[in-house]
């Protein structure tokens, strides 16, 4: 069963109708938010059943919207948490493609800024690579950017999305070896993004980052997880209670090929290695539960099937 | 208003010195210096990573007295001020509290303020001195260059004489020549180096 990410916008009234409606045809809620007198679900349901959510969800005026980037944890390298590249364009970028249902974190370099001091240190590699994806804000300069990428994207394995102020032939042309998508004309800018020619760069870095996921998605399903990240995500939520007191806007972050369980490793690695999934079948026998180097959260990297020889 | 004479801001990278252009405009629109500013040239170099920002102010020899932002009315043994904006209502009041006390100066709203049984003439209301622009402008404009110089140039050094100012900041150790650069771009401007 293939699961689609989609989004469902609606009003408040038998929402509950429509939560049942998700569960029942197979499909899993990643996240809900509820704004007033909207609802928002970010969603995975099977491919097959989108068209039938899409027309059973017409008599309560609800709307069902492709949304390639649910289920996915990027993380916005901002080159420091300074006001040269704070609130914009970091924080405009974050926030676009949050609304378009990815989880994105803020990674601010602490020795990020300048050409020849930028440095990459272990910690802040090994929290870019615990997402899906990094997209890089770098500054104006094309021999800036050509030298310090060299030293940024080091150790880095997770596709790049390079954001810089040249323009995006330039930024193919100076970096190398080449990263997985380019988006030019995006470089440090002080201004809010309001106009439409900003927001038009914004969708831009978004269709960017759709492709690069998509190329992402595509060579992971040449050889399939062993487990779906999302039925993961319901199956903890069942069995760990202690997960619905976490107090974070995402307790589980759901990811193209893993999770973040935002819980002590310490105290719940075990009895998260433990819990079954199905006919004896457990998490840990299909995944690796690892400390996060964020904070102190477990990671799940699932396995694929050529490694666990079970898809559950 | 005035006119800024001179804006320009060099690059060896033509994208790189008009970003910037945009960049050192939006700061100095922030930050209210547009109009303190007569001439701007700034010279970024990312290949030896070099910020010089030279230029000159406009004579900031304007105090701001209560008759430029407020009317001053007598009328029935009270003087009533109606002000045309509140910028200046924070200082104001704590003078007036000061020469005459918090019992003669009520504020009805936030646009008018009565002055009761003061000794002053509504004539020598309108020329108290509120505030003096150019205390503040040149700290304002150091912390505009700051944000304007790429981040990153921690080694700074700047100064101000008079109407004139230059700001120059790297990554390493400034050059010897950089005063050279600072004089030709003041040169470019048609000034002299301070």
């Amino acid at each position: 069963m293939i699961l689609v990410p989609v989004t469902y916008k609606g009003g408040i009234f038998r929402h509950g109708e429509v939560m049942d409606l998700i569960e029942d045809i197979g499909g899993y809620i990643v996240q809900k938010h509820v704004l007033a007198q909207e609802v928002v679900l970010q969603c995975f349901v099977p491919q097959a059943d989108v068209e039938f959510l899409r027309n059973a969800v017409r008599p309560v005026s609800g709307e069902v919207t492709d949304s390639p980037l649910v289920g996915t944890e990027i993380a916005v390298v901002s080159m420091s948490l300074e006001i040269h590249h704070l609130p914009h364009p970091s924080c405009d970028i974050a926030e676009y493609t949050r609304r378009l249902g990815a989880k994105s974190n803020m990674v601010s370099l602490a020795r990020g800024p300048g050409k020849r001091i930028a440095q990459l240190n272990d910690e802040e590699r090994d929290v870019i690579n615990e997402h899906d994806l990094a997209i890089y804000l770098m500054g104006n300069f094309e021999k800036c950017i050509e030298h310090k990428m060299q030293v940024l994207r080091r150790g880095i394995e997770v596709p790049i999305v390079l954001c810089g102020g040249p323009d995006t032939d330039a930024l193919r042309r100076i970096v190398d070896p080449p990263v997985d998508g380019y988006v030019g004309n995006v470089g440090r800018f002080m201004h809010r993004t309001k106009e439409s020619e900003d927001l038009t760069k914004l969708d831009e870095v978004v269709a960017e980052v759709t492709r690069v996921l998509d190329a992402r998605r595509m060579a992971i399903a040449k050889d399939p997880l062993s487990v779906s990240p999302a039925r993961l995500m319901d199956l903890i939520r069942e069995k760990v209670p202690a997960i619905l007191d976490v107090t974070s806007p995402t307790p589980l972050t759901v990811q193209m090929q893993g999770l973040r369980v935002k819980l002590p490793y310490d105290t719940y690695a075990q009895e998260i290695r433990g819990i079954e999934i199905e006919e004896g079948v457990t998490i840990g026998d299909v995944a690796n539960v690892n400390p996060s180097r964020m904070r102190d959260y477990i990671v799940l990297k699932i396995r694929p099937f050529s490694e666990t020889n079970v898809v559950v | 208003m005035h006119a800024v004479e001179h804006f320009v801001v060099e690059c060896p990278e033509p994208r790189g010195a008009e970003i910037y252009e945009g960049i050192a405009n939006t700061v100095f629109l922030d930050h209210n210096l547009i109009r303190v500013i007569r001439k701007f040239h700034a010279y970024v170099d990312p290949g030896v990573m070099l910020f010089v920002a030279v230029g000159v102010l406009q004579k900031i020899t304007t105090l701001v007295r209560v008759r430029d932002f407020a009317n001053v009315n007598p009328l029935e043994g009270r003087i009533t001020l109606v002000l045309a904006n509140e910028t200046y209502l924070a200082p104001m009041l704590k003078i007036f509290w000061e020469r005459f006390g918090q019992d003669a100066v009520e504020q009805a709203d936030r646009f008018t303020v009565n002055l009761r049984g003061i000794s002053a003439t509504a004539a020598e209301v309108e020329e108290i001195v509120v505030a003096d622009p150019s205390e503040s402008v040149h700290k304002d404009l150091i912390y505009a260059l700051k944000l304007i110089a790429p981040e990153g140039f921690r080694i700074r050094r700047e100064k101000f004489a008079g109407e004139r100012f230059f700001f120059v900041a790297s990554e390493d150790t400034l050059p010897d020549e950089v005063d050279a650069q600072v004089r030709a771009l003041f040169a470019k401007m048609g000034e002299e180096m301070p």
